[in-house]
């Protein structure tokens, strides 16, 4: 295959007829890889789209029942939330912060807003107590009527610069918008029963319209989304009355809310390795099912759809700012690769579109020939095109996650089990120095998890057990010694005699009966990238513009480019993926 | 004060982790601590008895003294069940399985109640439970059926005969069969008091709709012993996190 600028796509040819009838879902060796997890990006079934997806649907009604900001945007605003099955309320405390106080590390202790989504209506007595207990944070007590509790904090960038233009009558430069993308970066979201907030089960089991994983959290930042914008036109026209204007809708779609993610998200990736292998299982279930659907060739409807979407991903890409060279690369090497796949898209996309197995053969090649960021892009793209097929997959991305001990399970099946399932951790020589060479732990500055250096840092006598693949490899030459020393015997004797064993015994069993098991690195190794955990997690929130600050935190956009309150009960809200420049709407175009 | 089933599990986790438990051992406790007290078990008070012994005592697992085809006997050594419940329940468990009736007895061991959610999660094994032992003057009964949400906990006038530390489990494919097989030891006496299904979902609703109520002296105790799991903060560490 020839691209339009003369690039040969070679082996992108017709698929061979051998192919199986039914798309196999990819194998845990290669979806558990951590540098595949960490190039994940948003799809249908983030958790973000699933909400929007539903908002939009059910045309929720969101107003403020209490607006009480001064003139400088500070105060108490308290928003209604009427969904479908239930009705919530968004309470928003606003507080002056000098600059030189602001933080976006966990240990932070002010921030610029504080939030809390509760269940019902808020009364006069619960927002006094909420007054007193939100701005607080983790230093503050809630109550189960609350959901979640968040904080953000200002752009400094972008907050008073479109201010500014708003009170003298300007939209803001999209170069600008573009380089950062929101008004305010929220530095959490805590939900699931911390402080003194509603259990998930009370969430799940009482309030359908969040029974679904970070539903609840993802909904606050949407709201966080909309406060913000509310608030820069409200100081804006306080200090012009006469000049000031409203942002363009355009715009207003474009902004979205800024995250920093840090360690503190690694930790969960590893300790829920079943809900985990759960969205990973459903996302993959949805990409078989796609490329199953190309069996017998496509239309060209779809070829000319995944085109413009290829063509859009580029131009996201393009406007992407990041000082990180790593990710900088990564982003010039997908744009790259596929511009050459638009230019073969729109050449020879009929040829394709008359192939057998046709996906599959984009997904072989791109898997062959491409790096593994840009073959994860394609396989979201492709699972774009099929909502029919995708979206069933959101209503299962929980999932019961108890561990499930098989005590009469013969020691030497469990043997076999570990090298069957677990041989990405046989394979790891632990007796290299390196291998072993950082270690987790928890600070007491809010318990944020940390990594130490061995041998450099303090801690080490306090590590938290995150490093599956050792603790795998110490149980494996344990039970091997057992076995030889019993023979027979099964789990329940060797646990009485071993009982250090027990938790990574009952993991390694319950694991081994999921598809994809867990996440297959060494996560003490010196150069371990904890960044990829977090982008995994974060592509399932279905954040955009991956920005890292090192191998430890990354900083990303969540709603960008995501439906306004405004758009709800619109049937074009699903289309916000990787999001581009707008163009402004024509009453506002200067 | 109130706090959450997850603030609570994972405050436990911490406490029983700075008490020197492996990774699974404190999951388990916690586990046990907190089914017990959101169906209305008390299991906070229990807890306030089993820290006073972990103050001070390293954790101790039992140790298995006696096997043969159907019966099990563990010394637990003064140890808590909140320690050495999961190897017990595994152990009889794994024999149970075959399909016939088994049974386990832990010698010298405390906070027994503690028990209760190890069996109600085996039975997911398709297993069933029989366990008794004597709480002051009466014996307590806890029947758990295979796949059972919730036991059925009864107390039983009868038992001057049993061992004031000691625990008796009995496994089998059904309740009906163990009750059968061991009927000469089940005689308890009369049933002088039942804590009802009923009961027990009213108490987890409750700790679900408000959370759960904690002393507050309780609370600080666990947050102490969460401490010592904590690393000291400096500057170098705070690199170790991202700045």
């Amino acid at each position: 295959m020839m691209t339009d600028d003369g690039v040969q796509i070679k082996g992108l040819t017709s698929a061979s007829s051998d192919m199986p009838e039914h798309v196999a879902m990819r194998p845990a060796s290669q979806v558990m890889d951590l540098n595949r997890l960490g190039s994940f990006h948003q799809s249908r079934l983030s958790f973000m789209r699933t909400l929007v997806r539903r908002m939009v649907t059910e045309d929720w009604q969101i107003s403020s029942s209490l607006f009480e900001l001064d003139e400088q945007g500070y105060g108490t605003v308290v928003f209604t939330i009427k969904a479908k099955f239930g009705t919530f309320s968004f309470v928003v405390f606003s507080h002056y912060l000098p600059p030189e106080s602001r933080n976006d590390r966990v240990i932070a202790n002010q921030w610029d807003l504080t939030m809390a989504l509760c269940e019902g209506n808020v009364d006069a007595q619960q927002l006094s107590f909420l007054s007193e207990n939100v701005p607080k944070q983790e230093a503050g007590r809630v109550d189960a009527r609350v959901m979640v509790l968040s904080r953000a904090n200002r752009s400094g960038r972008t907050f008073d610069y479109m201010v500014d233009q708003l009170a003298r009558g300007e939209q803001p430069d999209l170069d600008v918008m573009a380089q950062v993308g929101y008004l305010y970066r929220t530095t959490a979201a805590y939900g699931s029963g911390k402080l003194g907030m509603a259990d998930w089960e009370k969430v799940w089991t009482k309030h359908k319209d969040f029974a679904r994983p970070f539903a609840a959290e993802m909904f606050t930042c949407y709201m966080l989304r909309h406060f913000s914008m509310q608030q820069v036109e409200h100081i804006a026209a306080h200090r012009s009355p006469s000049s000031s204007i409203k942002l363009d809708s355009n715009i207003k779609r474009y902004i979205g809310i800024g995250n920093s993610t840090g360690l503190g998200m690694a930790p969960f990736l590893i300790n829920h390795p079943l809900l985990i292998n759960q969205w990973i299982e459903m996302r993959e279930k949805a990409l078989a099912a796609v490329l199953s659907a190309g069996e017998m060739g496509v239309s060209m409807t779809l070829v000319e759809a995944l085109k413009k979407l290829v063509d859009r991903v580029i131009q996201h890409l393009t406007e992407i700012y990041t000082e990180d060279a790593r990710q900088d690369a990564i982003n010039q090497t997908i744009i790259e690769q596929l511009g050459l796949l638009g230019a073969w898209l729109g050449k020879s996309g009929t040829e394709l579109s008359k192939m057998k197995n046709a996906w599959t053969t984009l997904v072989t090649y791109a898997e062959d020939q491409w790096h593994v960021e840009t073959q994860e892009v394609i396989n979201t793209l492709l699972m774009e095109l099929y909502p029919d097929l995708v979206d069933k997959f959101e209503e299962s991305m929980w999932v019961d996650e108890s561990y499930e001990a098989i005590p009469e399970m013969p020691v030497s099946r469990l043997v076999r089990l570990i090298e069957d399932k677990y041989d990405w951790a046989l394979a790891i020589n632990f007796a290299e120095e390196e291998s072993q060479g950082v270690f987790w732990y928890r600070s007491e500055e809010k318990m944020e998890p940390r990594l130490g250096q061995v041998h450099i840092d303090l801690g080490m006598d306090k590590q938290m057990p995150l490093a599956v693949g050792r603790r795998v490899r110490d149980c494996y030459d344990q039970l091997v010694k057992y076995d030889n020393d019993s023979p027979g015997q099964d789990v329940a004797h060797f646990i009485l005699k071993n009982p250090t064993y027990s938790g990574i015994v009952v993991r390694i069993q319950t694991m081994g009966q999921s598809r994809y098991g867990d996440i297959r690195e060494n996560l003490i190794h010196k150069d371990v990238l904890p960044i990829q955990l977090l982008r995994c997690k974060l592509s399932f929130f279905g954040v955009s513009k991956f920005d890292p600050r090192s191998r430890l935190w990354v900083r990303n956009t969540m709603f960008q480019g995501a439906p306004l309150i405004s758009d709800f009960g619109r049937d074009d809200g699903d289309n916000w993926q990787f999001p581009i420049k707008p163009r402004l709407t024509s009453s506002s175009t200067l | 004060m109130n706090v959450s089933r997850n603030e609570l599990s994972a405050a436990l986790k911490k406490a029983f982790e700075a008490l020197g438990f492996e990774p699974g051992d404190y999951y388990d406790a916690a586990d046990m601590v907190v089914w017990l007290q959101t169906h209305g078990f008390y299991g906070l008070d229990r807890l306030q008895a089993a820290l006073s012994y972990f103050n001070t005592n390293v954790p101790t697992h039992a140790e298995l003294v006696r096997e043969d085809e159907s019966t099990f006997v563990l010394n637990g050594k003064g140890t808590s069940i909140l320690l050495c419940g999961s190897e017990a329940v595994n152990l009889v468990t794994s024999r149970a399985i075959e399909g016939g009736t088994v049974s386990l007895d832990v010698v010298n061991c405390f906070n027994r109640s503690f028990v209760i959610q190890r069996l109600l999660k085996a039975t997911r094994r398709n297993v069933a439970f029989i366990a008794y032992w004597r709480q002051h003057s009466h014996a307590v009964k806890v029947s758990v059926s295979p796949s059972a949400d919730l036991p059925i906990y009864q107390l039983f006038t009868k038992a001057s005969h049993l061992n004031e530390q000691s625990l008796r489990i009995l496994a089998g494919p059904s309740i009906d069969r163990i009750e059968e097989d061991y009927s000469w030891e089940l005689s308890l006496g009369d049933s002088h008091e039942e804590f009802s299904s009923a009961d027990m979902r009213r108490c987890y609703q409750e700790s679900i709709e408000h959370g759960i109520e904690i002393d507050q002296d309780l609370w600080c105790a666990l947050d102490s012993l969460a401490t010592q799991v904590l690393v000291e903060s400096n500057d170098g560490s705070r690199s170790g996190a991202g700045d």
